[in-house]
């Protein structure tokens, strides 16, 4: 607000480059941004790409090494990252929320934008912060290729349902992104499944047991999901929308997620 | 005020010349146009019930008052809605512009919120079109303004492409051609209600086209924050300060039945 209400020749400026980026092209949802690196402050992004297996991304440690590869290829590898994913607890195995894996921020995406300057920032921790929101949005929720993600309205094919499209293209609704979490960050308490098992299993409910719509209900495989672009699931959460119609690879995409995630590094 | 005004030229240029350029480059359905990227299915209602514009309970005005943050106060803002929503064939219902008005002397406080009645609101793709999803703006009044910790980090169903105006368009927000639009006027705090300090949020309780300044929200959620009703304040009133910082003077409309 201060920001804001202090800048003249600051906002103008910034929408006067917005303009001009616009002018030369904002790249497309899905489109690399030609020649650009991730910053050197890069210490977020979306996974561009899917691991495939459905909800099952090999538990926290599979989901992390995915982000840390991904890391690397951008050039980012020398930080250490982590999968913004809870897991719920089990007997002899105490749950862990995501909030609890990713450091302390702040924390930048590719193009060196702020998302959120610490850990209540970017959840919202007091009425004042949850309503202010974080800076995490469509156009800085960017992959680690620097792209936009697509989300609602960017291409609307009737086929961003259909996995079998869907695998063969980058320019598909995706804008589901698998947390497993509450909106304050952390895990689930109940006994229903809101991490596909802990992030290991690509199983669908059975059939007649899928009643409850995307809301998670006793024995069905389920993930919770927020998105990037803060548009849709009605609430536009960014970490905890609502749930999935299951856990297979198939299922994610009938509401428009493919299994990606959130990595933040923790330094 | 001699920086602010050679400022003011500048952007207009720029947009300008980036908005010749940029209509050129993109094919694609554009913010501002008719919504229905996806392609209008006219005469399917939702729910079995048939499209109608009369079924639309929120909108966002396609046009402001035309003189910055003078609006005729909240009459005259109502007015506005009632007149567009009239023209939209959603007429039906009692409009009221969501807006806060600061206390003065021997004058109350009046707060966005207890003006808008209970909802739930629906915009324009759920009345004309039976979108099946997305077109609910909220349930009701804590859903929206995020009474509790948890529906404030959820958030409310408002965002770019459903807070459509009467006319169905999308807002231009960062990202889309210029002009952009984005900045509502709201004159209000987080919680929906009137701010209690003595600087003026709602352009002199929408009466201002000089000086003063309106606090806005975002209809793309996008912008210092994600808030829709509350991230910053404007520039000053007039028409030009408003749209120097990617305003138009719009507002949101809510039908209160």
């Amino acid at each position: 607000m201060t920001t804001m209400k202090s800048c003249t020749l600051g906002l103008c400026g910034t929408i006067a480059l917005s303009g001009l980026l616009y002018g030369q092209g904002i790249p497309k949802p899905g489109e690399y941004p030609l020649g650009a690196k991730a910053s050197p402050m890069m210490s977020f992004f979306v996974t561009s790409e899917f691991i495939g297996d459905g909800g099952n991304l090999g538990g926290l440690a599979g989901a992390d090494a995915h982000c840390q590869q991904l890391a690397n290829a951008a050039g980012a590898g020398n930080r250490t990252w982590h999968a913004y994913l809870s897991t719920q607890a089990r007997p002899g195995q105490p749950a862990v929320n995501a909030r609890d894996r990713i450091g302390k921020g702040p924390w930048y995406n590719f193009t060196g934008e702020v998302i959120a300057r610490d850990l209540a920032h970017l959840h919202g921790d007091t009425p004042e912060l949850a309503h202010q929101g974080n800076n995490l949005n469509k156009l800085t929720g960017l992959t680690d290729k620097g792209q936009i993600v697509p989300g609602l309205y960017d291409y609307a094919d009737a086929r961003d349902n259909d996995w079998e499209y869907v695998r063969t293209t980058r320019f598909s609704n995706r804008h589901e992104m698998l947390t497993g979490s509450q909106p304050d960050g952390t895990a689930f308490t109940d006994n229903v499944d809101h991490t596909c098992n802990n992030w290991t299993s690509n199983k669908d409910p059975e059939p007649g047991t899928a009643t409850g719509g995307l809301n998670a209900n006793d024995g069905r495989p389920n993930a919770q999901i927020g998105f990037p672009d803060r548009n849709g699931g009605g609430n536009g959460s960014w970490n905890s929308s609502h749930g999935t119609r299951g856990c297979s690879q198939k299922a994610l995409p009938m509401t428009h997620g493919v299994g990606m995630y959130y990595c933040f590094a923790t330094n | 005020m001699k920086t602010s005004a050679a400022c003011v030229a500048f952007v207009s240029f720029a947009l300008v010349a980036v908005a010749l350029v940029s209509a050129q480059q993109r094919g694609q359905p554009q913010p501002g146009g008719q919504a229905g990227q996806t392609g209008p299915v006219a005469g399917r209602g939702g729910r079995g019930v048939p499209a109608s514009p009369a079924r639309m309970t929120f909108f966002v005005t396609s046009v402001g008052a035309g003189k910055g943050g003078d609006l005729g106060g909240l009459a005259g803002a109502d007015a506005h809605c009632q007149a567009l929503a009239t023209a939209a064939g959603a007429g039906n219902h009692t409009w009221r512009a969501y807006l806060s008005t600061q206390a003065r002397p021997g004058q109350p406080a009046v707060n966005a919120r207890d003006r808008i009645g209970t909802g739930p609101w629906y915009n324009w793709g759920w009345a004309q079109r039976g979108d099946p999803q997305n077109a609910v703006i909220s349930q009701d009044s804590g859903e929206l303004h995020g009474d509790t910790l948890v529906q404030a980090q959820r958030g409310s169903n408002l965002f770019k492409q459903s807070a459509l105006t009467e006319k169905g368009q999308v807002v231009h927000g960062i990202g889309d051609p210029p002009p952009i639009q984005h900045e509502i006027l709201t004159g209000t705090n987080w919680d929906g209600r009137a701010f209690t300090d003595n600087a003026d949020h709602t352009c002199n309780n929408w009466t201002s086209s000089t000086t003063g300044a309106a606090q806005v929200g975002h209809s793309d959620r996008i912008g210092n924050g994600s808030s829709w009703n509350s991230s910053n304040a404007t520039k000053g009133c007039s028409q030009p300060a408003l749209e120097s910082t990617g305003g138009a003077g719009l507002f949101y409309c809510f039908a209160v039945n």
